[in-house]
């Protein structure tokens, strides 16, 4: 314990150098400007500003990395609750109750609670990452390839839940969804699955080509068609900050999604999308009055935007402590590491203790100047919600194809999310919901992948999903989380057929 | 998107850029150079290609921009690159499996590692290292060697998948041995590394600067490292030849390529610049830093690479067919 | 009919699916081949499909809305256009374009308005992703070189 002190005040030394903070401050307001920018995010600016840290020393260098990394995440929600499009897989499930809540003229109470419990959330992880970060690890190696596919069921099993409508419909949605995700070159012989002959095709879909369309592109469309429901958006504009009765209903919501954050946040591949999914099903399974959820429930943003943000904290634990990048943005982070002559591995906390205590402990300047940046830019934020829809759309539009041009700077890939917009206009119309599709697909790589490699380890022998405890509790839970979900419908079902 | 569609388009933009009178030629380079990274950022030939791309936009008076363009073993990047206009502003960086194992794993290829590029110069390269679980029961390379060839399919191998670098040396590694394991796939070598901590893999080949410091905290044991000389990053680690497998020389060589029709002069200049950042302090620190072999004298020119990437396809060829692999 | 039509659409994407898939080996369960997955996928979106045309026949039939064109074709048109033409002809020129593409899409468009806002945008645009965060983006080969 007294070590710990004795660390993160060395850390906080180290990040309020005056160029720490400032080169702190700089990553984070880029961060929030590429998390609200649809389809840039944090990997290609990143990527791109990799170049400019050639001249800071390293620790400087990541604190800025890092800053973008977790900006991104407070940006992305702000797309998410204004104009329905999620800029990171980590933002769908905010989509679901927050844009609901802007349509409300709740824009304001969305985007501060998302504020103020994406802070809280930040604060503590920071302290979880200093204090467990060791330790935790050790967890997460537990997780080999048959506890991860058990999880990604589980998390299937989540996205069940999340439908409003129809079961049915959603799990249609969630299997399509995870048919998508195995588009691309077989990870095993190369082989190309699906691609009907596109080169375009063969490394898969991009998971922003993709959300764009269902969400971006089929939203625009949605509200070209029917001008009553977004002259709603902008006749009231209503509270811009939450009150005391919001507070109190976002409070143990915010404590769940931290916790169930910055678990998941952990798990090397990715775990910390699983977080918002997976806070939303608890909270609605845990309301007294579910319906509420997908009409704009603040439950239904505290807890998911705490999940995240929690997540995007702790997904530094398997990167600083192992040298194990957990998704692709940690995977630019250990290249940042290397351009700079760091290693990453096991080393860097006793070699580099200035870089590991000094990242930490700008965790949470970074997440301070990210409240104070953004509470005052919420009116600004709800105020353009008043720029006619005909001059919006259009720059909606805008700014998608640039951002989805500039993910891998392939213009197919514009193409492709016109292609996918036109589906998720289809779909809307037809009562499917795109969320678990997105679910479905951002899981379904990483399910198969682990599935194979499970049974290619024990040989063929399907029973390494039981016979190992922690894979069989999560197949045990999800097999509940489903059986939660399902029997009150089939009862509402019975009822009517008695009713009527 | 088909290609024709945009020859087209590209038709009418050459036909603008004439008519523009648009003074191209003149002074390469007049505005920023394209490096085409065939694989994410943040692996080891993205970093490669940052920090000489960074030293040689110096020399150039240009910034050098690098785009990744991922997939199919980083076939799909350079398949892009030889595509591009032959004017110096869009080159690319190649390595050992796109110009050398590529013509052997994938059928379709669409290029010829041999006569689709200028070879600008070789750029760094990082050697391969065997590494395995820490508990594996063998104390040295002979040991290790005899154990692989007894327990034949018991054992686990992991790698990034088909194409890679730790797929394709591993091949290369198991027909020298006589290995037979269960190869594993994964996704890039963090979870390899992740699960062989987790002892559910047993072995793997991988560049050194993925496994050095997980190597020298002891979590993971290395028996050998590809090279002819000792890496300064793992002093402890034999080379193959000390190790008594010397036929076992490989490293994930980088390379830049122009595509094929750039004129000669540019490529001088790219190569002149080049051979400036492998000379540069700053720049070879850093590449030392990750354990990258930095070559010398005669390996940096232009003709050493174009007969390098001839030898380098047929070994490929020899290896990847002796391990028996059917790929697309 | 949104049943209907629901059941159809997802039995199609299956069909679709599934002889793509066709010509991957399954493998074993032992050792799962490239086809398995997305063959038994397949299979249950097309259950699901017949499931949906079932509940069609038994009587729930809410109505799909109506499907208008004008707005789908203008919106996706104008990320086809720029999609088309940012390469060759580089932001400059697709950037205004997309915006006068999709004003078509909605009939509060002001001509004049519009127009203006086009080029406004691709500036700012311009300044944004270009020179403030650097990416790769063609700004206008044809003028300039890049």
């Amino acid at each position: 314990m007294e070590d710990l002190f004795a660390n993160l005040s060395h850390g906080f030394a180290v990040a309020v150098s005056l160029e720490n903070l400032f080169l702190c401050l700089i990553g984070v307001v880029i961060g929030t400007l590429v998390g609200i920018l649809p389809g840039v995010g944090p990997i290609a600016t990143i990527a791109m500003l990799l170049p400019l840290t050639f001249n800071f020393d390293p620790t400087g260098a990541l604190i800025m990395l890092a800053g973008i990394y977790y900006g991104a995440q407070y940006g992305g929600s702000t797309t998410a609750i204004l104009i329905n499009i999620p800029g990171e897989a980590t933002s769908v499930v905010t989509t679901i109750d927050g844009h609901q809540m802007a349509r409300q003229g709740r824009a304001g109470v969305a985007l501060g609670t998302a504020a103020l419990v994406s802070f809280f959330a930040g604060t503590v992880a920071t302290v979880v990452v200093a204090a467990l970060g060791e330790p935790l690890t050790r967890v997460a190696l537990l997780f080999g390839p048959a506890e991860y596919f058990a999880l990604m069921v589980l998390g299937l099993a989540f996205a069940v839940v999340l439908a409003q409508g129809s079961l049915l419909k959603a799990t249609a949605m969630i299997l399509l969804g995870v048919l998508l995700s195995t588009v691309g070159s077989d990870l095993e012989t190369g082989e190309e699955r699906l691609t009907f002959g596109l080169a375009e095709l063969a490394d898969g879909i991009d998971f922003v080509v993709l959300a764009m369309g269902l969400f971006g592109f089929a939203e625009i469309l949605r509200n070209l068609e029917s001008p009553e429901s977004r002259n709603v958006v902008k006749a009231k504009i209503g509270r811009l900050l939450p009150n005391w009765e919001d507070f109190r209903q976002s409070f143990m919501p915010m404590l769940r999604g931290t916790g169930l954050g910055a678990i998941l946040g952990i798990l090397p591949g990715n775990g910390a999308v699983l977080g918002p999914f997976a806070s939303y099903a608890v909270e609605k399974k845990l309301a007294k009055d579910p319906s509420r959820f997908g009409k704009g429930a603040i439950e239904g943003v505290a807890g998911p935007e705490a999940a995240n943000n929690a997540g995007a904290q702790t997904a530094f634990i398997p990167l600083l402590t192992m040298g194990i990048p957990p998704n692709a943005v940690m995977a630019l982070m250990v290249g940042a590491m290397t351009i700079h002559g760091i290693i990453p591995g096991p080393q860097v906390m006793t070699k580099n203790p200035d870089l590991f205590w000094g990242m930490v402990a700008s965790m949470w300047i970074g997440n301070a100047m990210l409240l104070v940046i953004n509470m005052p830019l919420i009116g600004i934020w709800v105020r353009l919600l008043n720029v006619p829809y005909r001059l919006m759309f259009a720059t909606i539009l805008l700014f998608c194809a640039i951002g989805i041009y500039s993910v891998n700077n392939d213009p197919s890939d514009v193409l492709m999310t016109a292609f996918f917009g036109l589906a998720g206009y289809v779909f809307i119309k037809l009562g499917f919901e795109p969320a678990p599709l997105l679910l479905g697909f951002v899981l379904g790589r990483l399910m198969e992948e682990k599935l194979r490699q499970a049974l290619i380890l024990s040989r063929g022998d399907f029973a390494t999903f039981i016979e190992n405890p922690v894979s069989a509790f999560l197949l045990l839970l999800s097999l509940v989380v489903v059986v939660v979900a399902i029997v009150p419908a089939i009862r509402q079902k019975k009822e009517e057929a008695l009713n009527s | 998107m088909s290609n024709r569609v945009f020859n087209w388009f590209g038709l009418i933009s050459v036909a603008l850029v004439l008519a523009a009178g648009n003074a191209q030629a003149q002074g390469y380079p007049t505005h920023p150079i394209t490096v085409i990274v065939p694989f994410a950022a943040g692996g080891p030939t993205d970093v490669i290609a940052r920090i000489v791309g960074e030293n040689m936009g110096k020399t150039l008076g240009q910034q050098i921009i690098v785009e990744n363009v991922a997939g199919a073993g980083g076939t799909t990047g350079i398949t892009k690159g030889s595509q591009a206009q032959p004017d110096g502003y869009t080159i690319m960086m190649g390595h050992m499996g796109t110009h050398g194992a590529a013509p052997a794993l994938y059928k379709n290829l669409k290029y010829k590692p041999t006569e689709d590029f200028e070879p600008i110069g070789l750029a760094a390269g990082t050697p391969i290292v065997i590494v395995a679980r820490k508990d594996f029961p063998a104390k040295d390379m002979k040991e290790f060697a005899a154990y692989l060839k007894a327990n034949g399919d018991k054992l686990n191998e992991g790698n990034a998948g088909v194409g890679s670098v730790s797929f394709t040396s591993c091949i290369m590694f198991n027909v020298l041995v006589g290995a037979k394991p269960t190869r594993v796939p994964y996704t890039g070598t963090g979870p390899v590394i992740n699960d062989m901590l987790a002892n559910k893999l047993d072995y793997a080949c991988d560049q050194i600067v993925s496994v050095s410091s997980q190597v020298q905290s002891g979590n993971i044991k290395a028996y050998a490292i590809a090279t002819e000389t000792r890496s300064p990053a793992l002093p402890n680690v034999p080379t193959s030849t000390e190790a008594g497998l010397p036929e076992f020389k490989v490293s994930a060589w980088n390379a830049l390529f122009a595509p094929k029709g750039t004129p000669k002069d540019v490529v001088a200049k790219l190569n002149d610049a080049l051979v400036k950042a492998l000379s540069d302090e700053g720049t070879r620190k850093r590449l030392l830093d990750l354990g990258g072999v930095i070559p010398e004298g005669k390996e940096r020119s232009a003709e050493w690479l174009r007969d390098f990437v001839v030898t380098e396809v047929d070994r490929w060829d020899k290896i990847i067919r002796a391990g028996g692999v059917v790929a697309e | 009919m949104q049943n209907l039509l629901a059941g159809i659409i997802l039995v199609l994407i299956a069909a679709i699916a599934s002889l793509q898939a066709s010509e991957l080996s399954i493998g074993t369960l032992r050792h799962i081949g490239p086809g398995m997955v997305p063959s038994a996928l397949s299979a249950f979106v097309a259950l699901i499909g017949v499931c949906l045309i079932v509940t069609w026949m038994r009587g729930h039939r809410s109505g799909t809305g109506r499907w208008p064109t004008r707005g789908p074709l203008f919106i996706l048109g104008a990320a086809v256009v720029f999609g088309l033409i940012i390469r060759p002809l580089g932001l400059a020129v697709a950037g205004p374009l997309l915006v006068v593409v999709a004003a078509f899409a909605s009939h509060e468009t002001r001509w004049g308005e519009i127009l203006a806002f086009a080029v406004g945008m691709t500036v700012f645009c311009l300044v944004l992703f270009k020179y403030l965060l650097t990416l790769p983006i063609p700004v206008a080969p044809w003028l300039i070189g890049y």
